[in-house]
C-alpha cells in the first residue's frame, strides 16, 4: 500500500513537473479579454509574430506579460527560497526584511517628484530597495549578522520606509498617490520589452549563483554553528546569499511592484512536496514560482475581463487554500 | 597538537576564564569535568574557534585557531553538539552526508560514490542504518544524537570534540559509542576531547582527565586515577563520594555517598544567622534535611533573604542596608530559644550586626550548641570588637568549624 502510493506521488510530480511550465504558459496565452481557444492558439503560434490584431495582442502583449509573470514568480520565490534557510524561519518572505518598504519608498518618491516617465518608478524602486537592504546590512553587521538582529532591523527598516511613504502619499496630489497606490498593489502590466530581457538576465544569474550555493544553503539550516563545524564560512556565505536574495526582490519589485504571497508560501509547498535539499528546491521553486503566478495572471485577467483583479488576490486565493491542504496532509514536513 | 597559554574569556562581565593554560596531545582521549556552568563547553567552542578568546592564544600545530580557514579547520576536528532543534525536515542520511561538506569535490552536492561508502559507515557505526530514510524532525533525542556523531564521523577529521555527545542515550547505545571511540582512538590514532558529566564513563575511557572547578581554573589535571580522588570531587562539586577501583577494568568508580546528611538532621531544630551570601549552601540543605529551620535577622534584597523567602523559612527581617533594630534583634532571640542549634555564618562584622554575637553569648549560656562557620577567615569591621566577641563564644564552648560540608557531616553525627 505504502510503495504504491509512493510510486504514484513520483509518478504525479513528474508528470506535473513537465507539463506545468507549458499548461502555465499556454493558459496565459489563450486568458484574457480577447479570449483564444486552444486550435485558435496554436495557428497563431505557428503563424508567427505579424500585424494582424490577434497576432499582436498574442506576441506583442501576452507573451511578454507571460514571461515577466514567469520572471517575476521565479525570482520571488527563490528569494523566499533563500531567505527561510538564511533565517531559519518559515516566516521569512523576500519582503521581510524591508525590501518592500525601500522599493515602495524609491518609487512613489519619484512619483511625487514628478519623475512619471515610464523608466523612472521602476528604477526608483530597484534603488530603494537595494538602499533599504544595505541599510538592513550595516547594522545587523555590527552584531556579526545574528539572524534574530537581521529580522528586527529589516522590520525596523521597513517600519521607517512605510512611515515616510505614508507621510508621501498624504502630502502628494491625489492623482500621483493613486498611481502609487496602484504601482504598489502589484501589477504585471507595466512591463517593456527591453526591461523583460534586462530581468531575465538579472534573475538567470540571480539564479545559477543561488544554485551553486546550494550546499551552503543545506548547510545555514542547520544553525550558525553546526555550519561553521561543518567548515563552512558563515558570515561571508550569509552576506552573499543575503545579496543575491535582497537582489532577486528589488528585481521583481522595480518589474511588477509588491506581488504578495508567492515568495513566502511558494517555497514551503515545494519544501512539502520535495523535500528540504536546495540542490532541488532552487530550481523547482523558481519553476514552480514562475507558473503559479503565471496562472494567477491568466486568473486575474480573464475573470473581470476586459477589468483585471489584482494579481496578489488571486495568488493568495489559489495558494493560501492549496497549502492548508498540505498542511494538514503533510504537515510535519513543516 | 593543541596549545591554550594565558586563555581569557569572558561573557559580557562574567569572567569565565582568567588566565588557562593547557596542552591537547596528539592521538589523546581527554575528559573535561567540572561542575554545571564551570565553562566546559566554552572551553571546547574556543578551542575549535567558535568563540574568539578575549586574551591568550590558542594554537593548532602552532598555527593561531582564528588564522586557520573554516574548510582546513573542519577537516581537522569534527563536532559532535549536546543536540540541534531540527527545524528542516532532512533526511537522516542527507544529514550525516553533511559531514562530506568539507571533503566536497563537485559544486552542487554534497556527496559522490566513495563520499556514499564512507556515510554507509558512519551510519553503521552509530547503529542508524535502519532510520537513514526518517525525516530528521521526527527522531527522539538519543536517536538525533547518534545521527549527530554519525555526521562527525563522516567528516573524517583527525580530531574529535564531543559536548555531551552521550547524555541522552540509553546504557546499551552510551557503552556502544564509548568503545567506538576508543577504537577510534586507538586504531586510527584520532584524537579525542570531550566534555562529560559521567564521571565513571569518562575515568573508564580517558587517558587524561582535566578537573575545572566552578571558578573556570584547573582544580586537578593528569590521569583518572590521580584527578579522580574524594578530595578532587569533593572539593570540585561538593559531594562525598568513595572512590574505588573497578575490578574488571582498574578505572576509578565513583560512589556517591547518598546516605549522608540529609536523611540524619530529621529531629534538629536550627536557627541560622547569615547574611550577604553566606548561608546560600547552608539554607538550601537544612532547609532539606532539618526538622525546623528558621533565619535571621536578614535584610531585606540581601541574596540570603532572597533565598530564605523563596524557600519560605520563617526568618525575621530588617529594612535594607540598615544595621539590626531591638526589635529584630528580641524576635530573633525568641526563634534562637525555640532551637536547640544556632549556627553563625556571618563573615562579616560590623556595627550594624555585631549584635548577633550577643545573641549567641545567650545561647550558649542556656546550654544550646553554638557553631561558628569558618570565622577565622572572616572579616572585622569593628575595630577588633568582632574578635573579642568570638574568642569569648569560643571561651563559652561554641564550636568553629572550617567549612558547610563538615558542618553538615558533624551535625549528622550528633543527631544520630
Amino acid at each position: 500500500m505504502k510503495v504504491q502510493s509512493g510510486a504514484k506521488t513520483a509518478w504525479i510530480r513528474r508528470a506535473a513537473l513537465l507539463l506545468l511550465p507549458l499548461a502555465a504558459l499556454a493558459w496565459s496565452l489563450a486568458a484574457g479579454s480577447l479570449e483564444l481557444s486552444w486550435s485558435e492558439l496554436a495557428a497563431l503560434l505557428l503563424q508567427g509574430p505579424g500585424d494582424g490584431i490577434e497576432q499582436t495582442i498574442l506576441w506583442r502583449i501576452r507573451l511578454p506579460r507571460a514571461l515577466l509573470a514567469a520572471l517575476v514568480g521565479a525570482a520571488l520565490s527563490l528569494s523566499g527560497t533563500s531567505f527561510q534557510a538564511v533565517l531559519r524561519n518559515p516566516l521569512a518572505d523576500p519582503y521581510l526584511l524591508g525590501v518592500s518598504g525601500g522599493a515602495a519608498l524609491g518609487a512613489v518618491a519619484a512619483i511625487s517628484l514628478g519623475f512619471t516617465a515610464a523608466l523612472v518608478p521602476p528604477l526608483a524602486a530597484f534603488i530603494g530597495a537595494l538602499t533599504a537592504l544595505a541599510l538592513v546590512y550595516l547594522v545587523a553587521r555590527a552584531h556579526s549578522c545574528s539572524t534574530h538582529t537581521l529580522i528586527l532591523s529589516g522590520v525596523m527598516v521597513g517600519s521607517l520606509a512605510a512611515a515616510l511613504l505614508l507621510f508621501l502619499l498624504w502630502r502628494a496630489p491625489s492623482d500621483a498617490t493613486r498611481q502609487a497606490v496602484f504601482w504598489l498593489a502589484g501589477n504585471l502590466s507595466l512591463a517593456t520589452p527591453g526591461w523583460l530581457a534586462w530581468g531575465w538576465i538579472w534573475v538567470g544569474s540571480g539564479f545559477l549563483l543561488l544554485w551553486a550555493c546550494a550546499p551552503q544553503l543545506d548547510l545555514l539550516t542547520q544553525g550558525e554553528e553546526s555550519a561553521a563545524d561543518l567548515g563552512l564560512n558563515v558570515a561571508r556565505t550569509r552576506l552573499l546569499v543575503f545579496t543575491l536574495a535582497g537582489a532577486l526582490t528589488a528585481c521583481a519589485v522595480a518589474l511588477a511592484g509588491l506581488v504578495g504571497f508567492v515568495g513566502l508560501v511558494i517555497p514551503h509547498i515545494c519544501r512539502l512536496l520535495w523535500g528540504p535539499g536546495h540542490r532541488l528546491l532552487i530550481p523547482l521553486s523558481a519553476l514552480f514560482g514562475g507558473c503559479f503566478l503565471m496562472i494567477a495572471d491568466a486568473i486575474a485577467r480573464s475573470v473581470y475581463a476586459p477589468a483585471e483583479i489584482p494579481v496578489g488576490v488571486v495568488t493568495a486565493l489559489l495558494g493560501a487554500p492549496f497549502f492548508l491542504y498540505l498542511l494538514r496532509h503533510k504537515g510535519d514536513g513543516l | 597538537m593543541i596549545a591554550v597559554s594565558n586563555l581569557a574569556f569572558s561573557f559580557g562581565p562574567k569572567a569565565v576564564f582568567s588566565a588557562l593554560n593547557l596542552t591537547v596531545r596528539r592521538g589523546e582521549i581527554l575528559s573535561l569535568l567540572g561542575p554545571n556552568g564551570c565553562g566546559k563547553s566554552t572551553l571546547l567552542r574556543l578551542l575549535r574557534g567558535n568563540l574568539r578568546a578575549n586574551g591568550g592564544q590558542i594554537t593548532w600545530a602552532g598555527i593561531p585557531v582564528s588564522e586557520i580557514p573554516a574548510a582546513i579547520m573542519a577537516r581537522k576536528v569534527a563536532v559532535v553538539p549536546q543536540g540541534m532543534q531540527a527545524s528542516f525536515p532532512f533526511k537522516v542520511k542527507e544529514l550525516v552526508a553533511m559531514g562530506r561538506y568539507p571533503h566536497r569535490k563537485n559544486l552542487l552536492s554534497f556527496a559522490d560514490r566513495e563520499d556514499q561508502r564512507v556515510i554507509r559507515r558512519a551510519l553503521a557505526m552509530t547503529d542508524i542504518i535502519g532510520l537513514a530514510e526518517r525525516p530528521v524532525t521526527r527522531l527522539s533525542g538519543g536517536e538525533l544524537q547518534r545521527v549527530l556523531l554519525a555526521r562527525a564521523l563522516a567528516q573524517e577529521a583527525e580530531t574529535l570534540f564531543l559536548d555531551e555527545a552521550t547524555s541522552h542515550l540509553d546504557i546499551d547505545h552510551r557503552l556502544e559509542l564509548s568503545e567506538l571511540l576508543v577504537r577510534l582512538n586507538r586504531e586510527l590514532g584520532t584524537t579525542i576531547v570531550q566534555v562529560s558529566h559521567d564521571l565513571d564513563l569518562a575515568a573508564a575511557m580517558s587517558q587524561r582527565i582535566l578537573l575545572l572547578n566552578g571558578q573556570g581554573e584547573i582544580a586537578a589535571e593528569g590521569a583518572p586515577g590521580a584527578v579522580m580522588t574524594a578530595e578532587n570531587l569533593r572539593r570540585v562539586f561538593r559531594v562525598d563520594v568513595k572512590v574505588e577501583e573497578n575490578p574488571y577494568t582498574g578505572a576509578p568508580q565513583i560512589h556517591p555517598l547518598l546516605s549522608g546528611v540529609v536523611p540524619r538532621l530529621e529531629t534538629a531544630k536550627i536557627h541560622l544567622i547569615c547574611g550577604g551570601g553566606s548561608g546560600t549552601t547552608l539554607l538550601r540543605r537544612l532547609h532539606l534535611a532539618a526538622a525546623e529551620l528558621s533565619a535571621g535577622p536578614l535584610n531585606e534584597g540581601d541574596s540570603d533573604e532572597v533565598l530564605a523567602t523563596a524557600l519560605g523559612i520563617p526568618l525575621v527581617r530588617e529594612l535594607p542596608f540598615s544595621p539590626y533594630s531591638p526589635t529584630a534583634l528580641e524576635e530573633t532571640a525568641a526563634m534562637v530559644d525555640r532551637a536547640e542549634i544556632l549556627i553563625i555564618a556571618t563573615q562579616w562584622w560590623g556595627a550594624g550586626n555585631l549584635a548577633c554575637l550577643e545573641l549567641a553569648e545567650t545561647a550558649l549560656k542556656k546550654g544550646k550548641t553554638v557553631y561558628l562557620l569558618g570565622t577565622e577567615r572572616g572579616r572585622d569591621y569593628t575595630d577588633g570588637d568582632a574578635e573579642k566577641k568570638i574568642a569569648i563564644l569560643r571561651g563559652l564552648g561554641a564550636r568553629s568549624v572550617e567549612n558547610e560540608e563538615l558542618l553538615l557531616e558533624r551535625l549528622g553525627r550528633k543527631a544520630l
